[in-house]
């Protein structure tokens, strides 16, 4: 082979080699700047959460000094909460059980619900079922706080004041209708010949709901049940007015009692604060990715 | 907090069952009847145990039931809304917040309790017995219609650390009142000046939020001569110049603290907290805040405990006694009651003098009793330092009602915040001190127009 | 037997029944409507005992004419509502602009993005009061986190957040877009990655990289979604007591109240619970046209593709 040949051949390779290089430069900075852009969000996200994890590390005196690092840390707030060893902690474990209670019999009614609802709306096309759906979009029209009220009298009313059932009631209303949302938009990702040759086989509806449905709708199952499980985890205004007693109240209502005067040890609230989060962190950890799968509105692609 | 010792738990009910002994006359024969009652949960465990003890021995010594609820402070308000709303309604509770007494009065919401407070009549103060009969528009006559238990005046509570920092003695406070709040501001310069970064010489709760703003300007507004503001018939006299002059002044002097920066500046939306926070952290050398609670809450830390002085109001700037706004709080009963004889025969009980002082005792006296004669006839409340002064400057010393005693008018005025309102005006809105007290009259002209009381 | 047969014989008047009663069940047979009207059985009862009967009582509650000449002539009313508004406007357009943007972000690939969206989802994932709290401490004029951090680093001292009402709402928008942002960031990335991956492929053949990917393929596949959730977020928003009551306290004297937090207010701390509920009662006029935009939306929608 001649010289000019080889360098008619090499010169594209070359050319592409350098193309390849700039790109290769290109896709570095656009990480690095990435990567700074990572760091500025955790800054943005941890600030508030690193303030409690500061107080609840300080001693009661060293709490709103000039520091921004704890200058005695101590995990000695935890241990009190944990061995429930201040007043105001005195039933956290049972009150713990509450919350746990709450959260899991919302999450469960809130999927059986919603899903029986959606299925009826969006699979067995009932007639007028639309009308359903949009009313249950008017629950969040009114806000929860202008339900406050009502809500308590008629809780008197259905004979259940002080007692759990009526937060829980409260917050499967709240989360029921995002639900049915959730369910009809992913529902229309399984296609509906699935059921028409079930009912073919002389399936009844109760087995399509069982055997097609709910599996199918796994990833939304899981994405609505950690929405409602946060929702009961975290809500706070009913439970603060529909339960009075420390048996049975639930943590975010014993968390406000420190609010009950204008003296409390803030290292403990905020230790309990940071317990009381971690069951809904690690449920997320577990379930992120069905989590985003279920949101996905179009489903997964066969 | 940590938890109650046996020994105080046992001591309190030794104490209590000792008093119910002794208080046999007043206790009805009654049927064995229940009442349900809401308590305010204490700011300390044991005041929470304290009443357990009280509802205890009640039991014991009358054979009634009562079922109670102590529930934490901010549910409690929201439940008597609620239930006084819906009419579904406890045989007694808390008046939470103190003025309600009034409001619900007014409404005829509530129950007259004349013969209950009746029973010991000549034990109460007469600020207590004013705070008790509000004015009741259906049936346009004042009555008597809570129980008056316990009450809280604002004390002054200073670092002797701090002052003494700054080469002062506690005792270099001057007697008299603006001479007295400015000592804190050469307090404060003498420790900017020693590098202190962040400390400020007056704790003033000059916000909108929670009670003692409020409490703040009365006591400013009584020293400078303007408690006539509402008078004990309910009527209004913001025209009297003699106030105008005074609400001015009680505008202008924690504004001008806090533009001249001996004030924090945050404290112009302070919490109900934050001023406490601040005081621990020694950020502020004195606190004027109610009860002593400030106190309590330490009395762990000895050393701490210890360095905080507590003081009553300095005179006026004419060297008069400046009387304490007591802030009493009532027990009530409200209309719909479902055994409102029981609930009465349980007050009955729970206001005789040595029920009432055993219960404040086991609460760590952080309330005091609206009954002089329980003070001197028991030492222990002058026993501590900081109980002396709290318990000289709230039941022996001079003390006047809360004005919604007089009209509940002045409720709205307070929760409304019509003078915190007027203090952000000038410190925010550049107004001056006049027209932001002009602002301050029209509003509460408005609001009392909407409370007419017929003076018989 | 086929239903049809049957009709053929019964008269027209039947017929008419018939055929009007099989399309209110909308094509549904027999034991199979019972089905469909048991589904639906409980999610009704919930409704009418938990939403209609409590918005009645509150709507009773609430028609008095009086109330609301007494809540307009309430000093605050009117910067109450400027302020919602003005909440309203800025925290939900900006929240769910900036989830947008970080929903694009998530998409990226690596291990590190992972592990960033974890850390990112813990403001939701905690819970409220302490939180706010803790930004409520934060921000502090003068020993807040915050300030004492600006000092130590640039020997200056921080503004003072929350003591002015400019400023307080500001830190009360900042405090609510802090909670809420993850849980839209993370709605619109599943929109995002529902976003089949043969459309990003035939684009990238195409020649269409990053902005004009942006434009041509996300945009308008994003748009329904963003729409729906930004008018989802809005409601819920209106209700939002926690973002404004624990960082601001709704001060400084009053000036950055919003309607829920009035509402609260008025029921509570003047005892007035009627007058509270006309102070959420007010903000009906804005909220029920987004809801008829919502609902018609949401027939509409069709997000998949």
């Amino acid at each position: 082979m001649s010289v000019t040949t080889l360098g008619r051949i090499a010169a594209p390779a070359r050319a592409s080699r350098r193309a390849g290089q700039r790109a290769r430069r290109r896709a570095r900075l656009t990480e690095a700047v990435a990567m700074m852009f990572g760091v500025l969000l955790i800054v943005w996200t941890v600030l508030p959460i690193y303030n409690m994890v500061m107080v609840s590390l300080e001693a009661h005196s060293d709490v709103f000094t000039d520091a921004i690092w704890p200058p005695h840390p101590s995990v000695a707030s935890f241990w009190i909460v944990v061995t429930e060893g201040y007043w105001y902690l005195e039933y956290f474990w049972h009150q713990f059980g509450n919350s746990l209670y709450v959260g899991a019999a919302v999450t469960f009614l809130t999927l059986l619900i919603a899903s029986l609802a959606s299925f009826s709306i969006g699979r067995m096309r009932i007639r007028y079922g639309w009308l359903v759906s949009n009313a249950a979009l008017l629950t969040y029209v009114i806000p929860a706080s202008f339900l406050a009220i009502p809500f308590y009298r008629i809780m008197q009313n259905y004979g259940l004041a002080n007692n759990l059932w009526s937060v829980i009631a409260a917050e499967v209303t709240f989360a029921t209708p995002y639900g049915i949302f959730i369910f009809s938009q992913y529902g229309r990702s399984i296609p509906i010949e699935l059921d028409e040759s079930a009912r073919m086989d002389g399936a009844t509806p109760m087995q399509i709901y069982f055997h097609i449905y709910l599996p199918m709708l796994a990833p939304a199952l899981v994405a609505v049940g950690t929405y409602a499980l946060l929702l009961a985890w975290n809500e706070y205004l009913y439970q603060f007015l529909l339960l009075s007693s420390k048996r049975s109240m639930t943590v975010p209502v014993a968390l406000a009692q420190f609010l009950n005067s204008d003296e409390a040890p803030w290292n403990y609230m905020m230790a309990t604060a940071i317990v009381y989060a971690l069951p809904p962190l690690a449920i997320y950890y577990l379930f992120r990715g069905r989590m985003t799968a279920g949101l996905t509105m179009g489903g997964v692609k066969g | 907090m940590g938890n109650l010792s046996r020994r105080a738990v046992i001591r309190a009910s030794v104490q209590l069952a000792a008093a119910g002994a002794l208080s046999r006359p007043y206790i009805a024969n009654a049927a064995n009847t229940t009442a349900s009652a809401w308590w305010v949960q204490g700011f300390a465990q044991e005041e929470d145990v304290a009443f357990r003890q009280v509802v205890e021995d009640y039991q014991k010594a009358s054979g009634n039931t009562i079922d109670y609820s102590i529930i934490p402070y901010a549910p409690e308000r929201q439940k008597i809304v609620s239930a006084i709303t819906s009419g579904d309604v406890p045989d007694l509770f808390t008046a939470n917040p103190a003025e309600i007494v009034a409001l619900y009065a007014w409404q005829g919401k509530l129950v007259d309790v004349g013969d209950v407070v009746e029973t010991q009549k000549s034990q109460f103060s007469e600020t207590a017995l004013l705070s008790a009969q509000c004015y009741n528009s259906v049936t346009k006559r004042r009555g008597t219609y809570g129980v008056p238990f316990t009450g809280a005046v604002l004390p002054i509570h200073v670092w002797k650390s701090l002052v003494e920092k700054a080469g002062y003695k506690i005792e270099d406070i001057p007697k008299t009142w603006d001479p007295c709040w400015d000592f804190f501001k050469d307090v404060q310069k003498k420790l900017r000046a020693q590098g202190a970064r962040n400390v400020y010489g007056q704790g003033l709760q000059v916000t909108a939020n929670g009670v003692d703003p409020n409490n703040t300007f009365h006591y400013f507004l009584i020293a400078y001569g303007g408690q006539d503001i509402v008078t004990k018939d309910g009527l209004l006299h913001v025209d009297d110049p003699k106030v105008r002059a005074a609400v001015i002044k009680a505008l202008t002097y924690p504004t001008t603290s806090l533009k001249q920066g001996f004030v924090p500046p945050s404290a112009v939306n302070w919490n109900d907290a934050d001023d406490n926070n601040a005081f621990h952290s020694k950020l502020i050398v004195m606190d004027l805040d109610g009860t002593i609670s400030t106190e309590v809450a330490i009395i762990k830390d000895q050393e701490d405990y210890n360095d905080i002085v507590t003081m009553g109001l300095p005179l006026s700037n004419e060297g008069q006694p400046v009387p304490s706004q007591l802030t009493v709080v009532n027990a009530l009963i409200p209309v719909g009651a479902k055994n409102v004889a029981v609930a009465k025969d349980f007050l009955k009980y729970f206001i005789q003098p040595k029920v009432n002082n055993e219960w404040l005792k086991v609460g760590l006296g952080r309330n005091i009793p609206v009954m002089p004669q329980i003070v001197k006839d028991d030492p222990w409340w002058f026993a501590d330092p900081h109980r002396k002064a709290y318990t000289t400057q709230g039941v022996i010393g001079s003390t006047v009602p809360a004005y919604w005693a007089f009209n509940p008018a002045y409720s709205q005025v307070q929760t409304e915040h019509v003078w915190s309102t007027a203090w952000n005006d000038i410190l925010n809105n550049g107004m001056t001190a006049d027209a932001a007290a002009d602002k301050a009259f029209a509003r509460i002209k408005e609001i009392f127009a909407k409370y007419p009381i017929v003076q018989s | 037997m086929s239903s049809t047969s049957v009709l053929e014989f019964a008269p027209s008047a039947i017929r008419q029944r018939i055929t009007t009663w099989r399309h209110l069940r909308g094509g549904l047979k027999g034991s199979e409507y019972a089905w469909a009207i048991a589904f639906l059985v409980p999610y009704v009862g919930v409704f009418l005992a938990f939403v209609v009967y409590p918005a009645v009582y509150g709507l009773w509650m609430g028609s008095e004419a009086s109330l609301y000449s007494e809540l307009f002539s309430d000093p605050i009313y009117q910067s109450t509502v400027v302020n919602t508004v003005l909440f309203l406007g800025i925290a939900v357009n900006l929240k769910m602009f900036c989830a947008l943007l970080l929903s694009g972000f998530f998409m990226r690939r690596g291990w590190w993005v992972k592990a960033l969206l974890m850390i990112y989802v813990l403001p939701w994932a905690v819970p409220a009061l302490p939180t706010f709290i803790s930004i409520h401490w934060m921000l502090n004029g003068e020993w807040g986190l915050i300030n004492n951090a600006i000092y130590q680093i640039f020997h200056i001292d921080g503004p003072a957040w929350l003591d002015s009402r400019w400023f307080a709402l500001g830190s009360a928008i900042y405090s609510h877009i802090w909670k809420w942002m993850p849980f839209w960031t993370v709605i619109l990335l599943a929109g995002r990655m529902a976003i089949p991956q043969d459309l990003y492929d035939a684009a990238k053949v195409d020649g269409a990289t990053g902005w004009r990917q942006f434009v041509h393929i996300n945009l308008p596949l994003i748009a329904n979604l963003y729409l729906i959730c930004t008018l989802l977020s809005t409601i819920f928003s209106l209700g939002d007591f926690n973002s404004v009551f624990f960082v601001t306290g709704g001060g400084p004297a009053n000036s950055t109240h919003v309607l829920a937090t009035l509402g609260i207010r008025d029921a509570f701390d003047l005892a007035q619970p009627r007058l509270g509920v006309a102070a959420v009662m007010s903000a009906l006029p804005l909220v029920i046209p987004l809801v008829i935009i919502l609902m018609r939306k949401l027939k509409t929608a069709e997000v998949q593709l």
